[in-house]
């Protein structure tokens, strides 16, 4: 078990008052709150730093704290560290049976710790109810028109005979309704951590992604999709096959489309309780990559023929 | 088969679901973080979105010690900062569309 220093933690010397221990808490705590942070460890920091704090905050603990780092110092070459033998803690000895939010390092040397002290995540109920479980579920664009049912495999916290806590993986089948949205979510009552006793068990709440689709972008309620067009198509017009979420389409380009230009295709979006979105076709003329003499000829004759400044405006200015 | 559907809660149901005190609630309807659809807590009705946000401001209340007028900003800020990166990642996506020969 690697020391922790919970000095360095929270970047305070080991002389810092409670005051100056607190400022740096709490700026820490901000910095990797994961409700508030985008750090992709912002949970583990924070429980970091919340467990650093909940000892240092503490007189007793942090005196019994300094003299086990001071202990460490002096025992530096055992690898690893293991708290002196015989070694109990008289701050903060506690039930151990919350505490899955601590280090194993914080556990050897206080027990356990409520985790109505340790922060707000996976806090569990005062009265004992399991903890909920949040996780996302990835969704394909094309699962979302109809509903559709989703195998899902999450991990939970399950506490065995002896009390520890072990994580555990639970499969269910769930029935998503036609329509859901991106970050939409889904509570399944009782599916979270179970509860301690007879008290209910926690919720499982399934944060819904779509997952981006190589042809198809979301907006809102629309899909949109840029379809490339050849110079001669965009000029004389056509008329092309579009693929949408259920299947292929033909569409007629007018003469002269531009790129950027959008084209709707009504009801060809995703599906919504209101009605169904608009597919918006997105118009993007292309070169063609492979140029020989003959088509250079046609070009040529073309530049000769078309009194066309595409930058006029600038002549202006 | 674990069936999902759009749901809605009393006032008596959100306080189980987040194990808060309807107190605490109130005060987080008070300051406008969450809108219950209903004129009286005996006719609000809550839906799923509402209890997320409801344990996120509990969350931040608890561990950041913001007060709920700062929590209500805060939100509504986080909010926005997700609204504006969830655009921001569309709109790049679509800029890339764009570039790349296709």
């Amino acid at each position: 078990m690697e020391f922790k220093d919970y000095y360095k933690i929270l970047a305070v010397t080991p002389e810092a008052d409670s005051k100056a221990i607190k400022t740096a808490y709490r700026k820490l705590a901000r910095k990797y709150h994961p409700d508030v942070s985008a750090h992709s460890e912002a949970e583990e920091k924070f429980k970091e730093v919340n467990e650093a704090y909940q000892v240092l905050k503490d007189t007793e603990k942090r005196a019994e704290y300094d003299e086990l780092r001071q202990y460490a110092g002096q025992n530096q070459s055992t690898g690893g560290f293991q708290p002196p033998p015989g070694w109990q803690s008289s701050a903060g000895r506690q039930d151990s049976s919350h505490d899955a939010d601590f280090s194993d390092f914080f556990s050897s040397i206080f027990g356990g710790a409520h985790r109505g002290q340790a922060g707000g995540f996976s806090q569990q109920g005062f009265n004992g109810k399991g903890q909920d479980i949040e996780t996302d579920l990835p969704i394909f664009l094309e699962d979302t028109l109809a509903n559709s049912t989703k195998n899902i495999s999450y991990g939970l916290p399950h506490r065995d005979q002896q009390g520890r806590i072990n994580q555990i993986n639970k499969t269910l089948n769930v029935k998503i309704p036609a329509g859901v949205t991106d970050g939409e979510r889904i509570r399944l009552k009782g599916q979270g951590e179970q509860g301690a006793g007879n008290a209910a068990n926690g919720d499982l709440y399934l944060r819904i992604r779509l997952v981006p689709h190589p042809l198809f972008d979301v907006e809102a309620h629309n899909l949109v999709i840029t379809v490339p067009l050849a110079p001669w198509e965009a000029a004389l017009g056509a008329k092309i096959e579009v693929p949408t979420l259920s299947g292929k389409i033909k569409l007629s380009i007018p003469a002269n489309s531009q790129t950027g230009q959008r084209m709707r295709i009504k009801g060809k979006g995703l599906v919504r309780k209101e009605g169904s979105g608009d597919l918006y076709a997105v118009l993007k003329v292309v070169m063609p990559t492979i140029i020989n003499d003959g088509i250079r000829q046609y070009w040529q004759t073309l530049a000769s023929e078309a009194d066309f400044d595409p930058r006029e405006e600038w002549s202006n200015s | 088969m674990q069936t999902s559907q759009p749901q809605y809660f009393s006032f008596e149901e959100i306080c189980c679901a987040t194990e808060l005190p309807s107190r605490t609630i109130i005060e987080i309807i008070d300051h406008g973080i969450i809108e219950p659809e209903g004129a009286s807590p005996d006719d609000w009705s809550f839906n799923i979105h509402m209890i997320t946000v409801t344990k996120k401001a509990c969350r931040l209340h608890n561990d950041l010690d913001i007060d709920w007028a700062g929590i209500a900003l805060a939100i509504s800020l986080l909010d926005e900062l997700e609204q504006l990166r969830q655009e921001n990642r569309e709109l790049h996506r679509r800029l890339q569309r764009f570039m790349d020969g296709e």
